[in-house]
């Protein structure tokens, strides 16, 4: 089955895309949805089916079901093609530890055809230039980190594919790549999708995001629209929550129970007022107004439904 | 090879009788029964084990490299290694022979024959030593086959002669131009005739093919 209704700026789309292992699905039906240009941030815990589905995208590992799409081709039928076009560095960076950083980098400059100056461009990128003599088992964790992103930039292609780009980095490291990597799409005409596990990381870089727990892909969308879903609610607390309620919906308001209190939509500043006179005027005495404000980790959570480090 | 020499030197010092071409191919063949599977298994073991060292597998396959062409260039490269310590071999062969003087001229066909035999036997060997060295990260698995292939290789002519032909490692000492055949307390050199060296060099080729094939498949559908 070929998808047809790919729009011409789409770089990366899946459709149904599934991996299982053993009878689980650690991938379930995905569809990804990549467009040029953009920083798509891959997020979700660890184990949630990240790294499976861009190594699913790499042709690294084979999908149960589902289709593959990239740069509007098949992956299945233009592999090669497709992976010319690619750059990626999935899990731990690869490298030959008897080798220097540029003796690893001219293999990877021989497999792509590239010209030498790429591999000086992508050193100097991740500030390697200085090492570049150096054996790679003599690296630090965050040398190899740099290395891998040298090498899947050598060939500066169309598409970038990070998994865990920042894994291994101090601080300082952290702030560069973040920085590189939000300048690419601009200064290289890349496109570039990563995952993390960081909210924090992915909210600082990502033009558009794809929330992913449990193999299943919960939220897809630009940045913008995900900060629109942390709009502000209303809880209130009452003596007598049910009556409250009750009342309140008599008067068309639509509260909803959370614990103990009646939580609301963004309300204005007079409909409060007028809850709060309503609610006098029937005696039902208040305890509590509160107005919240979700985080994005508060929708991270809502979302994948897990009270757990991220 | 010095080990060998110097056991041949000193064997031809109490029989100067056995001071013939013979005797040193021979004693090589023997020799490369114990340890080519072995050094075989060194050389494709060390060649694949820098891909899961770096896991740099991953790299190359998404670097759009096709997994048979890797699979092929390690197999290239492990088998050109060896060729040239087989052609080492051949070359001290003859240097020694010379030294200690062994009648004649060095006989050409029968370095040919051996070059050959040792080569086809490598090469099954090898097929097998990288399907396990691929698929099996822990390189200790291969390397404990290359030990029980020496033991086969060294104790061949023991076996009986159906199960020696399904034991590739005595094929170093089968395909080879000489034999040796003992009677009583002595012995004598024979040359194998080339028509007995089809079937197993036939044999050696089947293996070669079927485990290079099997093994390039396996490691293909093999998920990085």
């Amino acid at each position: 089955m070929e998808m047809t209704h790919m729009s011409p700026s789409t770089i990366v789309e899946t459709q149904n895309l599934s991996k299982t292992y053993g009878g689980v699905n650690r991938v379930n039906k995905v569809h990804l949805h990549v467009r040029e240009g953009e920083i798509y941030g891959f997020l979700g815990p660890n184990g949630a089916g990240k790294t499976t589905t861009l190594k699913m995208l790499l042709g690294l590992v084979k999908p149960s079901e589902g289709m593959i799409q990239i740069f509007g081709e098949n992956l299945n039928k233009h592999r090669s093609s497709i992976l010319q076009r690619t750059g990626s560095l999935i899990e731990s960076p690869s490298y030959y530890g008897h080798l220097t950083g540029l003796e690893n980098m001219k293999v990877v400059q021989r497999l792509r055809n590239v010209p030498d100056r790429n591999v000086d461009e992508a050193l100097r990128i991740v500030r390697l230039e200085h090492h570049k003599h150096k054996k790679v088992d003599h690296y630090s964790l965050g040398m190899k980190q740099r290395l891998g992103i040298a090498m899947a930039l050598v060939s500066f292609p169309k598409l970038l594919i990070l998994d865990e780009p920042t894994n291994g980095l101090d601080p300082a490291g952290i702030g560069e790549i973040r920085e590189l990597i939000k300048s690419l799409p601009a200064r290289y005409e890349m496109t570039v999708l990563l995952s993390s596990h960081l909210l924090s990381e992915v909210e600082q870089v990502a033009t558009s995001i794809g929330i992913i727990s449990e193999g299943n892909l919960l939220f897809q969308g630009s940045m913008a629209s995900l900060r629109e879903k942390s709009g502000t609610s209303i809880l209130l607390k009452t003596k007598d929550n049910t009556k409250a309620e009750r009342l309140l919906m008599d008067y068309g308001y639509r509260p909803v129970q959370n614990g103990d209190r009646l939580e609301f939509g963004d309300l204005q500043d007079t409909e409060v007022a007028d809850i709060n006179r309503l609610l006098v005027a029937h005696h039902i005495p208040i305890i509590r107004i509160e107005e919240r404000k979700k985080s994005l980790e508060d929708i991270f959570l809502e979302l994948t439904g897990k009270e757990r480090s991220l | 090879m010095l080990w060998a020499f110097m056991s041949l030197s000193r064997y031809i010092d109490r029989n100067p009788d056995h001071a013939v071409w013979e005797s040193v191919l021979f004693t090589v063949s023997s020799m490369n029964g114990l340890f080519m599977p072995i050094v075989s298994a060194v050389v494709v073991s060390r060649i694949c084990d820098m891909e899961h060292k770096g896991a740099t597998w991953k790299l190359l396959v998404a670097s759009n490299v096709k997994r048979g062409f890797l699979y092929a260039a390690k197999y290239i490269c492990a088998n050109s290694l060896l060729l040239s310590g087989i052609l080492g071999q051949t070359v001290l062969m003859i240097v020694f022979g010379r030294m200690i003087d062994l009648s004649g001229v060095p006989p050409v066909e029968w370095f040919i024959r051996f070059m050959g035999g040792t080569l086809l036997t490598t090469l099954a060997v090898t097929a097998l030593q990288q399907w396990i060295s691929v698929a099996v990260k822990n390189q200790t698995f291969a390397l404990c086959l290359g030990m029980v292939g020496g033991f086969f290789g060294m104790t061949a002519a023991l076996f009986p002669e159906a199960v020696r032909q399904m034991l590739m490692w005595s094929y170093y000492t089968d395909l080879g131009p000489i034999t040796y055949r003992y009677a009583e307390s002595s012995g004598e050199y024979i040359v194998q005739p080339l028509t007995a060296d089809f079937g197993i060099a036939t044999a050696a080729l089947m293996m070669t093919f079927l485990f290079y094939i099997a093994g390039s498949i396996h490691v293909a559908r093999q998920e990085i």
